[in-house]
């Protein structure tokens, strides 16, 4: 009886669902809260600094992708006045068939033909703040390696996500940000290689090459993907040539 | 009545709690490459190379405007445009590595152990700089060239054996790539931590001359 009584008790029943709540209720309270600082916290340090650094990084992307557009439609147009002049013979004509192959192997031609694709990119496991992860996702040597390795296969001609690699091409990393050929980039990198396909895919499958990169993607899961292909694409350089100390002996 | 209201109210705090915890885990857990994510001293630093790329790319259409104009007078005047298409010439040759160069830059001297790696990325260093022109131990580096290790620590550059010491000859602006190699936390501080025992001296040259990339293969 009198502890059927006590289980009946209103004042206890109350308690019971009191303390139930309470629980959960703190544990709501304090992730609202905690969530809430956090997203202030990151807002004012993102309002007073990246805010503002981003839009301009951004407006210097679009302001370079213009000034390429400017020097294609200049390069085309100094090509069309000594291709006319080329047309009377003689020496001109010499001199522009020499510049038309100089063009090609600097790599102001676009260039098409069979070779293979690699396939770069962050791991899709990889979890910030992880132990691991630098190993997981793609850094500026991985691409600097996957060229050097293309070039020794025999490649004639290189583009990372369609920037044309030339002979002052540069792999730029800052922070989590890769820059080809002073251009923004960010994973995953598609590199189009033209050139003896064999040759070239032997040197990605040799177990000492790119060790690092393969270890990698086993191990971590980093993308890293190398396939034959027919029809390669790899546009022309569209930036500076940029000689401007260096003259010829 | 009251247990069913004190049920409900459980279930929903529950439901957001959930809510609450997986959004929280999910923000924290996926990694992503976001400009915005950048800390403020990388997004300078970014700014400064697109500035950097930038001013070259004007400074190139200012030429190219200029030529296109001398070129264009030149064929009307009925002197056709053969100077125009030599300075070309020239400026490709020295792009593409088939001619001799000569200019001031800087050199490397590296004394000790080194290796192919490492010397892939003072090359990716030196033309991010804007270096016009670089050689290892006299050896042009040119648009297809690749490097790998050779037998006894030495670097093979195009199939080339480089024995060290190596010298590695930059034409460019000079101070500028000085600067870029030399910097806190640039690539010489680097090696200097990887390479401890290998001695790494960089100087300024007001003239240095370059040979031509050698055949293929």
């Amino acid at each position: 009886m009198t502890t059927l009584a006590a289980a009946r008790d209103p004042k206890r029943e109350r308690l019971q669902h009191a303390f139930a709540l309470l629980v959960p209720a703190v544990l709501f309270g304090f992730l609202v809260t905690s969530q809430w600082q956090g997203q202030q916290e990151r807002s004012q340090i993102a309002v007073r600094y990246n805010a503002p650094l981003t839009d301009a990084a951004f407006a210097l992307q679009k302001e370079q992708n213009d000034l390429k557009a400017q020097l294609q439609d200049l390069r085309a147009q100094l090509d069309q006045i000594q291709a006319n002049a080329a047309t009377q013979g003689g020496a001109a004509s010499e001199l522009q068939t020499r510049i038309a192959d100089l063009r090609a192997q600097a790599g102001l031609t676009a260039m098409a033909g069979d070779g293979v694709v690699v396939q770069l990119d962050d791991s899709h496991t990889a979890t910030a703040g992880a132990a691991n992860l630098d190993q997981a996702i793609c850094h500026s040597t991985d691409l600097t390696d996957i060229l050097n390795t293309a070039w020794r296969g025999g490649a004639q001609a290189i583009a990372v996500n369609a920037q044309r690699v030339v002979s002052t091409t540069s792999v730029y990393c800052v922070g989590s940000t890769i820059m080809v050929n002073g251009t923004l980039m960010s994973p995953p990198f598609n590199i189009a290689v033209i050139g003896p396909q064999n040759t070239i895919l032997g040197g990605f499958d040799d177990p000492n090459q790119l060790k690092d990169i393969k270890t990698r993607r086993d191990v971590q899961g980093l993308g890293f993907r190398v396939t034959r292909a027919t029809a390669v694409n790899v546009p022309a350089y569209d930036g500076a040539l940029t000689v401007r100390v260096a003259v010829p002996q | 009545m009251r247990s069913n209201a004190g049920g409900i109210a459980a279930t929903a705090i529950a439901l957001f709690l959930g809510i609450l915890v997986v959004t929280q885990f999910r923000s924290q857990d996926v990694y992503s490459r976001s400009l915005q994510l950048e800390t403020p001293a990388s997004l300078t630093t970014l700014i400064a190379n697109l500035s950097d790329r930038n001013n070259s790319l004007r400074d190139e259409i200012f030429d190219l405007r200029l030529r296109v104009t001398a070129a264009r007078d030149s064929v009307t005047s009925g002197k056709g445009s053969l100077n125009e298409s030599q300075h070309e010439i020239d400026q490709l040759k020295i792009f593409t590595a088939q001619s001799a160069a000569r200019g001031p830059g800087i050199t490397v001297k590296i004394d000790g152990t080194f290796d192919d790696r490492a010397m892939s990325d003072l090359t990716n260093e030196l033309r991010n700089a804007g270096a016009e022109a670089i050689s290892v131990n006299d050896a042009r580096v040119g648009p297809r060239s690749w490097y790998a290790s050779g037998p006894e620590k030495t670097i093979i550059l195009d199939g080339r054996q480089l024995n060290g010491p190596w010298t590695v000859k930059a034409i460019g602006a000079t101070e500028v790539i000085y600067v870029a190699i030399t910097r806190t936390g640039g690539i010489q501080g680097q090696f200097a931590l990887i390479y401890p025992r290998t001695r790494f001296t960089v100087a300024k040259e007001s003239v240095l001359e370059l040979v031509a990339v050698t055949a293929r293969r």
